[in-house]
């Protein structure tokens, strides 16, 4: 629990790297505004190099999750964990100026909103720059150089004349680019990627999540990614999370997962993407009716129970976690039962 | 914080409109009866005042309470008029300029410019100096020579729905083009005319007071607050209350206007963000 | 039999002012689209941002008039038609359910509005056949009450599809009608639209970036670069067996949920066209993977394939290797 006998990863080196601590550890995190329990009790970990995809309707309290973990809950917000750590570090004991060190540059996000969080009032450039040289330092000419390699390398044109550009001057997709570049500046060591393609065509697509998988290897990048296209997540996550109503519901290595799915919330998800290849045109796409609930704070039993065609009286009380292995479900059905 | 504001202006823009429509039933006295006896009776603070005039009298001895009542009237009725004309006027042009754009939208636009470059103040004092003061004209030169917030507003509100998806719908579903300027465009920009209506309305009644002072306003005996202030200027050496009562009262009801207008704003702009 | 939609020649183009110092740009949107649909087919519409997918639809709906080209709707020309013939037989709906839907009128009110603008519906009918329309896209009569921001995206896009099919149009135009909402209120959209093109025998211009549901839902394909339809064949021959080099680039980024594949790189550069600058003779040439230099110099016609018809030098000449 504490960060002391932790010690800094230098420190550590001569163990074997299985004994580091983690890249992001996090237990229990609930996060509630006021009448509403947006987390309620999530556990991830995410070691260096690895990608966890969180996949789950909207709503499911996946972003909410991503601004805990950063420490930029809106007001109102109340957090608690159990353990929230990152790289051993125990990010509840940071102070706020601790914080932003470390937010920007060893860990970093891709907003959902990119009109949102870039500075209408400042280029492109300048914002980009303005990270570097904060964290780093030096001139800002080789921030902007650094810049345009990025941006050239998300596969913006003319990165030069972008880098002079207002926000409001880029389409959707420059913009989702320009903040995926931005997150890239300072080579950072855990990635928090909200929706990052959303805006994106699919050839684009495609060449971003090349590029991050490129930075994995080459830097030991780990990637928490939030997403609700399960395409991206079977090609490139090593774990899934599946999140409903602020909890894991589902959680086990990528293969197993889609070999195996067994939350009645995650079979649904699956029946409900027409698969390239394989579409049945005469018969239904399947779908969960109904939809998220708002969930109160004090709720318990299966909140999924509702829309569930499983359902029996035992999922109004506690529902357990069971395991299979690396596979986790919390349900009164066993990890495996479909198969 | 805000919403104390919003509720501090329309209780003072409830009472203003509360007295105008209601002076001939809840005034004490006639406005206009004279009794020059009594003149210049002092107010209900001071020593010596008599209760059946509690504002005092003026110096044709009538009462004041009655005649800043019915002046509410006056100032509510110009205001009103001149936001309904000029709104009318304003958002007519606006909306048209902004929802077909090309030549309409250029021909609005020079239009508003040429609106600005005229000097209010001076063109209402020469109208109504040439043509002689009354209510009606008032009304009607104000209405003339404020429209410009109005069409400015309009027609940049209006440019941002045209090219929403639910007047594209509107247009394919068969709607004709006064139906889509009418019941898709027009209430959705309403909020945004309201805020300006009260800008405008304080406006007016700040120019009719300033018109009335001058003698240009609304003609002798009615109670015009700018009015009130004209004739009693000559005795506010020894009887200040005669300028003060109706320079107070008009600076009350601007500043509710105002507060209004702001609350107004604020609650657009929080219910904007979905 | 006359097509349901027929267009020749269409082209858009869109003037953009080049601000204090640079010069005006002409963006070619569309430029020489034709094609045919018949009755009861659902054609998807696929292709990168930017490349005229909406134009096209704004067009064929009548919001936008073309350039050149004009569009017949079973037989009749769109151009001659008025307003309100051609609301009853032609009928759009939109991608994002926020902005389709007027936030100041009633649920009812919005769908009533096509019956209303008619002109000639008793107001009793009017008020019964849009409480019927409602229901029909599962809509309770609880929430016909209420105001847009009062649903959900999903019902609300219920409620805009209400609203198209209240005049029983024979043609819904739907531009990426499912992008803005989740994968299990797609699902439920897409089985709703399924279930009333077949009650209803409707025809679909179906446009989406999303092949996989493109895939599901259309029986024809065009697929779209920078203004043209480079390539157009039956759903079946498009997925099966692509023949020009950007669907199949396309088709290859699609990322199924297949474990362990990962990400393909389809080779087609890092470079995004731009639509004020087209490239001469083969447009795509300058991203082409296969691209050979002739692809520079000649500009390649329509060429007959399995299924339909694709714009490609290298399935002209054949004979060359
Ligand atoms: N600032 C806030 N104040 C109150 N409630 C909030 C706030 N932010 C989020 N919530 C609530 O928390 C819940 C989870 O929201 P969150 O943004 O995490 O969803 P999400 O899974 O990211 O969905 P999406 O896929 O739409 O981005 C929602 O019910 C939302 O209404
Ligand atoms: N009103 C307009 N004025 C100027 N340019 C326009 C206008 N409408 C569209 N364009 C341009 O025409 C081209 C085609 O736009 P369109 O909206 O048809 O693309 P799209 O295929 O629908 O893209 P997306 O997938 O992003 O919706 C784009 O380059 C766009 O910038
Ligand atoms: S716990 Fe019960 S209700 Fe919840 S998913 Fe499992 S079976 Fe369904
Ligand atoms: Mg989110
Ligand atoms: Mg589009």
């Amino acid at each position: 629990m504490s960060t002391s006998d932790r010690g800094a990863p230098p420190a550590r080196s001569p163990n074997p790297p299985r004994q580091s601590p983690p890249l992001l550890e996090i237990e229990e995190l609930r996060v509630t505004f006021g009448r509403t329990a947006a987390v309620r009790g999530a556990s991830f970990s995410l070691e260096k190099g690895e990608t966890h995809c969180v996949v789950g309707e909207s709503g499911c309290g996946k972003s909410v999750t991503a601004l805990a973990v950063m420490g930029l809950l809106a007001r109102g917000a109340r957090r608690e964990a159990a353990r929230l750590e990152f790289a051993g570090q125990d990010l509840r004991a940071l102070s706020e100026r601790q914080l932003s060190a470390l937010r920007g540059d060893r860990m970093a996000m891709i907003f959902q909103e990119p009109m949102t969080s870039l500075n209408p009032a400042y280029t492109v450039g300048s914002q980009m720059a303005e990270v570097f040289t904060r964290h780093r330092g030096g001139s800002r000419r080789a921030a902007l150089d650094r810049a345009a390699d990025l941006l050239a390398r998300v596969g913006i044109t003319a990165p030069g004349m972008r880098l002079g550009q207002f926000p409001h001057q880029l389409s959707g997709g420059l913009r989702q680019r320009v903040m995926i570049a931005m997150a890239l500046m300072c080579d950072p060591e855990l990635l928090i990627a909200d929706e990052p393609t959303t805006a994106l065509d699919v050839t684009v697509q495609a060449q971003i999540l090349r590029l991050l998988a490129e930075l994995q290897r080459d830097l030991g990048l780990g990637i928490l990614l939030i997403t609700h296209d399960l395409g991206i997540v079977a090609r490139i996550a090593d774990r899934v999370s599946v999140m409903y109503a602020g909890e894991v519901v589902e959680s086990a290595p990528t293969a197993a997962l889609f070999a195996a799915p067994s939350h009645p919330y995650t079979r649904g998800l699956l029946a409900c993407v027409p698969v390239p290849g394989k579409v049945k045109r005469e018969e239904a796409l399947g779908s969960i009716p109904g939809m998220v609930p708002r969930i109160p704070p004090g709720f318990t039993g299966c909140a999924f129970r509702d829309r569930c065609d499983h359902a029996a009286p035992e999922c109004a009380g506690a529902v357990p976690r069971q395991q299979a292995g690396a596979h986790e479900v919390l349900c009164r059905l066993p990890p495996g039962w479909a198969a | 914080m805000r919403q104390a504001g919003l509720v501090l202006g329309g209780v003072i823009v409830g009472i203003a409109l509360l007295c105008a429509i209601l002076a001939p039933w809840i005034v004490p006295h006639d406005p206009f009866l004279q009794n020059l006896d009594n003149r210049l009776a002092v107010p209900f603070w001071m020593e010596g005042s008599n209760p059946a005039h509690l504002l005092g009298t003026d110096q044709l001895g009538r009462d004041y309470l009655s005649r800043l009542v019915h002046g509410a009237r006056i100032s509510m009725l110009i205001g009103v008029l001149t936001v309904v004309a000029s709104g009318l006027i304003g958002t007519t042009l606006g909306v048209l300029g902004g929802f077909f754009g090309g030549r309409v939208d250029d021909a609005v636009l020079f239009a508003i410019t040429c609106r600005l470059a005229i000097p209010v103040v001076l063109v209402a004092l020469a109208v109504v100096g040439l043509l002689g003061s009354s209510l009606t004209l008032v009304i009607l030169v104000l209405g003339l020579l404020l429209w410009d917030r109005f069409a400015v507003v309009a027609r940049s509100t209006t440019m941002q729905l045209r090219n929403l998806d639910y007047v594209a719908a509107a247009w394919s579903a068969g709607v004709s083009t006064p139906g889509i300027l009418l019941k898709e465009i027009l209430p959705n920009i309403a909020s945004h005319l309201a805020v300006v209506a009260t800008l405008e309305m304080a406006l007016a009644i700040l120019l009719e007071a300033a018109l009335s002072f001058l003698g240009l306003g609304v003609p002798p005996p009615l109670p015009s607050w700018g009015l009130m202030i004209a004739e009693g200027k000559d005795y506010m050496f020894f009887s200040p209350w005669v300028i003060f009562i109706p320079g107070v009262t008009l600076f009350i009801v601007v500043l509710g206007i105002n507060l209004l207008g702001d609350g107004l704003r604020d609650l657009l702009g929080a219910g904007d963000t979905r | 039999m006359t097509p349901a939609i027929e267009v020749r020649g269409l082209c858009r183009s869109f003037r953009q002012r080049g601000g204090l110092l640079g010069q005006d740009r002409t963006v070619v949107a569309v430029d020489d689209v034709s094609f045919t649909l018949a009755g009861g087919g659902v054609l998807g519409v696929v292709g990168e941002s930017g490349c005229g997918k909406s134009t096209l639809a704004r067009i064929i709906l009548g919001l936008l008039p073309p350039t050149a080209g004009e569009v017949l709707v079973e037989g009749r020309r769109l151009a001659a038609m008025d307003r309100r013939a051609r609301a009853r037989l032609i009928q759009p709906v939109f991608q994002d359910p926020f902005a389709s839907l007027n936030p100041r009128r009633r649920i009812r009110d919005i769908v009533a509005m096509p019956l209303v603008a008619q002109g000639d519906i008793p107001a009793r009918q009017v008020a019964d056949r849009a409480a019927e329309m409602l229901a029909r896209v599962g809509l309770s009569a609880e929430q016909a009450e209420r105001y847009p921001a009062q649903l959900s995206g999903g019902q609300r896009q219920r409620v805009a599809i209400a609203r198209a099919l209240v005049l029983r149009p024979r043609i819904v135009i739907c531009d990426e009608p499912t992008s803005a909402l989740d994968v299990s209120v797609q699902a439920q959209i897409l089985n709703l639209l399924a279930e009333l093109r077949r009650e209803l025998n409707l025809t679909y211009l179906f446009i989406s970036h999303n092949l996989a549901v493109v895939e599901h839902v259309a029986t024809e394909v065009a697929v779209m670069y920078l203004g043209r339809i480079v390539e157009r064949a039956t759903a079946d021959a498009l997925f099966r067996a692509p023949q020009h080099p950007y669907t199949k680039a396309l088709l290859a980024s699609v990322l199924t949920p297949e474990p362990g594949l990962g990400v393909p790189d389809v080779g087609l550069g890092e470079t995004l066209p731009d639509p004020a600058n087209i490239p001469p003779a083969c447009r795509f040439h300058p991203r082409c993977p296969v691209a050979e230099p002739r692809c520079a110099t000649t500009t390649p016609h329509a060429i007959m394939t399995a299924g339909g018809a694709a714009e490609c030098l290298l399935l002209e000449g054949a004979g060359k290797p």
